[in-house]
């Protein structure tokens, strides 16, 4: 192909400015640089002039989206300047079929050092298969870096013969750095041959480098291939090497198990060997009083079971998190358990959940709050009944952090005899209740019978109402209920119905500003003052601009320009806004805050409440100012339009 | 009608389990070393000895990050700038109250080091993939700044490079470990949602770009400025000293396909990933049109890149609509959700300022259990495979599919071409 093809020349086309302005930026030869229109030829012919280096380079990247066989001599002949040998390279890469492969094989006779290593990385790259008899003698280079790259390339092209080059390579070499660059070669290689479903052919390559004198590193590689490649048969080797005293052989077995038989090539019965493996391996380590290993291995198996977990795994771990076991052993389990557990571990985690020591108790509580199902769910509530002192605020507090919809059992408990339990009900009421039942809290955050449990109903009562599906509903029940409250508890229902929002909430506000109750109205104000919607602004605005002498009517305003300045609003309605301010403001500070907003979003609409705005006394110059700076912003688009 | 979320569901209940059905990925559990009777003191051998490179602005960020945990150990910083490794080694002693840090040109001198166990990796994107996986073959366990890739073919030798030598990967993509991103995100993966429909992501920009080549200037001493290290794996060009001041922007994605979305994408994508479950990337990418870039997952899903359209909730904002609902969050630390129900009784912490801490504190618990961060090799692929294949569909301007069984493009072969791009010699992978 000498020429692009006419589809491609028009697709590039239309980026061609695109691209050429950013390549610019970066500096290429402006004038007679080339583009990704730029033809073949018209690229080979830069590639064999005189021209800039830069332009030579630019060229080799486009020959690598299009070029064809047709360039690789003119590309080749970069390959031994230092200077574009690398860009020579990204073409020779890319450029597909056996032009390219041979050119850059036929350069690694006649080329040394980087150079040289340059064009065996870019075959290996290739995958080019009949550059193996010259890779194979350059594993002997006396460059060490040639060595080390020829290696890698073979380990990527992961043909058998490849392999057995590479085997034969580990036997031979001495130093100890040249050694480790070939049998990270073979790790390579072996991993491509098992992907390749040559995995006999890759056992036999990852044992040539187990045995080889390497660094623990690619022991640690060699191993974890061999145990993935051998599947069940390579358990035995998991087991040795969880058991490790080396840490970098350990921690690559523990890595390995955590996926082994697991994901994509999912093989269920491997990973059910795999998990008796490991547990055993905690009992293991917990015997040796290794507890920080058996406790990551604790970890691992929750991982492997996470969502669907083997009784098996779930009744040993039930086992390690008994009491007579030591405190990090039961800490871990108890952990697993809430990611693994399902309602036969209830009973065991609320004795734990119970437990003396606070650690254990409350990693018991998380547990038992994490274990997914609706069976734990009715487990939990039917032991409601006829629990003792001990356990039933546990329970009441586990039913609120589930957020079981138990409202039923729970609200005979808001009036217990026992604080504890009353107040655990009130917080556990806090995620379930429902509208119909909001009362129940809002009696106990009013009226509370204790400093605890008013504390406990205040909070409850705000997270059960922001969360009522319908505002509005909730909003009118808290409005209901704030007439007849306290005047000590109507600020807080207050600060409640402003957290709720919507239409009701605000015309709450509106009437609490107006009530002539003192504290009412600075919070009412407060409160409307941070509105977080848009429809606050006509209240704001008629409290401020209310009979004079409103004690908040600055507050009022303000908060109305916030809502001008920071919400998304139609141009129009922001300008009109603008203009109500500017009537209604008496101090400066507030007329000036109105010509940043119109400058702020500059419009038609903005512009003549400027101009407007020039004609009020003291205003006059700023406003100009203003209008002037929305006119350059605006006028560019009227044209352009 | 919308409602911003308020409220204390803590970071920690909610990144390390504390949810009920349906909860994110818990991180493994380590045992305080109070339960160990050490009355919190971290012993010696329960240290993570790090080492940075490249730390520059975003960098020395990050730094701080790590020093703010009491078992790192920060022994050692390599930079290719003088000025750059004498400062951060200063930052460094300081916290430690020594003048142990070492201090290195070549980071190949410090990855031979059998003491370090981790590195941090903030150095330009030109060197983050190939640096990220010499330093797993080294044995090092690494944290590394996004974006993570310069193309499709190394994001998957990444990825596989890590699994193979046991690597724990974390990408700077910190969004994962904070509240509220993870409630979004989790919304929409355990079907609160309803069926996902569409995921949105913010690019902050969607144009291909290429680093250049300006004029030669004179060459510093190496010492001083290692030009040759600084290009590391970039084809060959002249000194230039703006080349060599913009670190953040060199060669970041390869070939001529750079820019584009990958700078926030490999944020707001990552999210997005996270939202669908962390699911191989989408199968079909348009060019932008009306500043939407839209791609489509195998099952219809729509992952669009949108510039415009927002609620204000700062920036890298995402969005997730389902069949019965939808969210939205941003940078403030605020979510929007489409009902308040959604909520389900629960209470999301605001973090704003996405705070890296949390993120790190992950990266170092998987460290010790050899457990996945948050941000681990394969969710970081995903999410790079399509922000690399939305870049090639604006380099073309035209619609591009993919092969998830191959990671080709299907009859596209200026497409494929555009996946790898070779490194300058002698650097390999």
């Amino acid at each position: 192909m000498n020429q692009l093809t006419r589809r491609n020349r028009t697709t590039i086309g239309m980026i061609r400015f695109a691209i050429a302005a950013a390549l610019m930026a970066g500096g290429f030869t402006a004038e007679a640089a080339p583009t990704p229109a730029s033809s073949e030829a018209e690229l080979i012919a830069i590639l064999q002039g005189d021209g800039p280096e830069a332009d030579k380079a630019l060229a080799c990247k486009f020959v690598a989206v299009n070029g064809s066989a047709a360039a690789v001599p003119a590309v080749a002949a970069l390959l031994k300047n230092p200077r574009l040998a690398s860009w020579a390279r990204i073409a020779l890469e890319a450029i597909p079929g056996d032009a390219a492969s041979a050119a850059l094989r036929d350069a690694a006779g006649t080329l040394d050092g980087r150079l040289l290593a340059g064009v065996i990385t870019s075959l290996g790259v290739r995958g080019d298969a009949a550059a193996v008899p010259m890779l194979s003698g350059k594993l002997a280079a006396e460059d060490a870096e040639v060595a080390a790259v020829a290696a890698c390339s073979l380990g990527r092209i992961a043909t058998p013969e490849a392999g057995l080059l590479l085997a034969g390579a580990l036997e031979k070499a001495a130093a100890p750095a040249r050694l480790d660059a070939v049998a990270e070669a073979a790790v390579l290689c072996a991993a491509n041959l098992h992907a390749a479903g040559k995995s006999e052919e890759a056992v036999a390559l990852y044992g040539v480098v187990r045995a080889a004198d390497v660094s623990e590193q690619r022991r640690a590689e060699a191993i974890r291939g061999t145990i993935i490649a051998k599947a069940r048969e390579g358990i035995p080797l998991l087991v040795e090497t969880l058991a490790s005293p080396t840490k970098r052989l350990a921690n690559m077995a523990v890595f390995t198990a955590r996926d082994l038989g697991r994901g994509d090539a999912a093989d269920p019965a491997l990973a059910a060997e795999v998990d008796q493996a490991v547990l055993k391996q905690v009992e293991f380590a917990a015997a040796g009083g290794r507890l920080d290993r058996a406790a990551i291995l604790i970890d691992v198996l929750a991982e492997r079971n996470a969502g669907a977990a083997r009784e098996s795994v779930v009744a040993g771990l039930a086992a390690m998190s008994a009491a007579a076991n030591p405190k990090p052993l039961r800490l871990a389990a108890l952990e697993a358990l809430g990611k693994v557990g399902n309602a036969a571990v209830v009973g065991p985690l609320l004795v734990a959940a119970a437990d003396e020591d606070s650690d254990i108790a409350d990693t018991a509580r998380a547990a038992v709050s994490a274990l997914s199902g609706d069976a734990v769910d009715r487990e939990i509530v039917a032991r409601l009944q006829g629990a003792d002192a001990k356990l039933l605020p546990v329970l009441v507090e586990l039913v609120g952090r589930r957020r079981i919809a138990a409202v039923a059992a729970l609200l005979p408990l808001a009036s217990h005899p026992d604080e504890k339990v009353r107040v655990a009900t009130i917080v556990a009421l806090g995620p379930t209740v429902d509208l119909a039942n909001l009362d129940v809290l809002v009696v106990a955050a009013t009226a509370p019978k204790s400093q605890a449990e008013g504390e406990a109903a205040r909070a409850a009562v705000r997270e059960a109402s922001v969360r009522m599906p319908d505002r509005d509903d909730c909003a009118a029940k808290l409005a209901a209920a704030l007439a007849k409250a306290p005047a000590e508890a109507k600020v807080m229902l207050l600060d409640v119905i402003g957290e709720v929002g919507g239409t009701k909430a605000v015309a709450t506000m509106d009437a609490a500003a107006r009530s002539g109750d003192e504290a009412l109205a600075d919070a009412a104000t407060r409160l409307l003052g941070k509105w977080m919607t848009a429809d606050a602004a006509p209240v704001l605005l008629s409290l401020a601009t209310a009979e004079p002498g409103g004690k908040y009517k600055t507050r009022a305003l303000r908060g109305y320009i916030r809502i001008a300045r920071q919400f998304v609003l139609p141009d129009a309605e922001r300008a009109e806004m603008c203009r109500r301010v500017l009537a209604a403001a008496k101090e400066d500070a507030d007329r000036k805050a109105v010509l940043e907003i119109l400058v702020r979003y500059p419009s038609a609409a903005t512009l003549a409440v400027a101009e407007e705005a020039a004609k009020l006394p003291g205003l006059e110059g700023e406003a100009v100012k203003a209008a002037n700076e929305i006119r350059a912003k605006v006028q560019p688009a009227k044209k352009a339009g | 009608m919308p409602r911003a979320s308020s409220g204390s569901l803590s970071r920690r209940s909610l990144i390390r389990g504390g949810l009920a059905a349906g909860a994110a990925a818990a991180a493994p559990m380590i045992i305080p070393s109070s339960a160990l009777g050490l009355d919190g003191a971290v012993p010696p051998s329960e240290r993570i000895v790090v080492g940075g490179i490249g730390i520059g602005r975003r960098g020395e960020y990050d730094l701080g990050c790590f020093l703010q945990q009491a078992d790192v150990q920060f022994a050692a910083v390599c930079d290719v700038k003088e000025n750059r490794r004498n400062h951060v080694k200063g930052v460094i002693d300081k916290h430690h109250g020594s003048t142990a840090c070492a201090t290195y040109k070549d980071f190949r001198e410090l990855l031979d080091r059998d003491d370090i166990d981790a590195v941090l990796i903030a150095t330009g994107p030109n060197w983050h993939g190939l640096m990220a996986m010499l330093a797993a073959r080294a044995g090092k366990d690494v944290y590394c700044e996004k974006p993570c890739t310069k193309n499709i073919a190394e994001t998957l030798v990444h990825r596989d490079t890590m699994n193979r030598c046991g690597t724990v990967f974390q990408a700077g993509t910190q969004r994962r470990n904070l509240p509220h991103f993870a409630f979004a995100c989790e919304l929409a993966r355990t079907g609160r949602l309803g069926k996902l429909k569409r995921v949105y992501a913010h690019p902050a920009g969607m144009r291909a770009t290429t680093s250049g080549w300006l004029p030669e200037e004179p060459a510093p001493d190496s010492q001083i400025d290692d030009w040759d290290m600084y290009l590391g794996p970039a084809a060959w060009r002249p000194f230039n000293a703006r080349t060599l001041a913009d670190g953040f922007n060199f060669e970041k994605g390869g070939g001529l396909v750079g820019g584009g979305v990958l700078e926030w994408g490999s944020h707001c994508a990552d999210l997005c990933q996270w939202a669908v479950d962390d699911r191989p990337p989408p199968v079909e990418y348009a060019p932008p049109k009306n500043d939407e870039l839209v791609c489509r997952y195998a099952d219809g899903c729509e992952l669009v890149f949108r510039e415009k359209g927002w609620i204000p909730l700062g920036s890298c904002p995402v969005r997730f609509e389902g069949t019965d609902g939808w969210v939205e969050a941003g940078d403030s630390g605020k979510l929007v959700l489409s009902s308040p129900e959604l909520l389900a009784g629960r209470k999301v912490e605001e973090i704003g300022g996405y705070p890296a801490t949390f993120h790190v504190r992950d990266f170092l618990d998987c460290v010790k259990t050899r457990g996945k961060p948050k941000g681990n090799a394969e969710a970081a692929c995903n999410a790079h495979l399509a922000c690399h294949a939305a870049n090639i569909a604006i380099y073309l301007g035209r619609p591009i599919k993919l092969d998830l069984a191959t990671y080709t493009f299907i009859d596209d072969e200026a497409a494929n071409r555009l996946r790898s791009e070779a490194r300058r010699e002698p650097w390999h992978a």
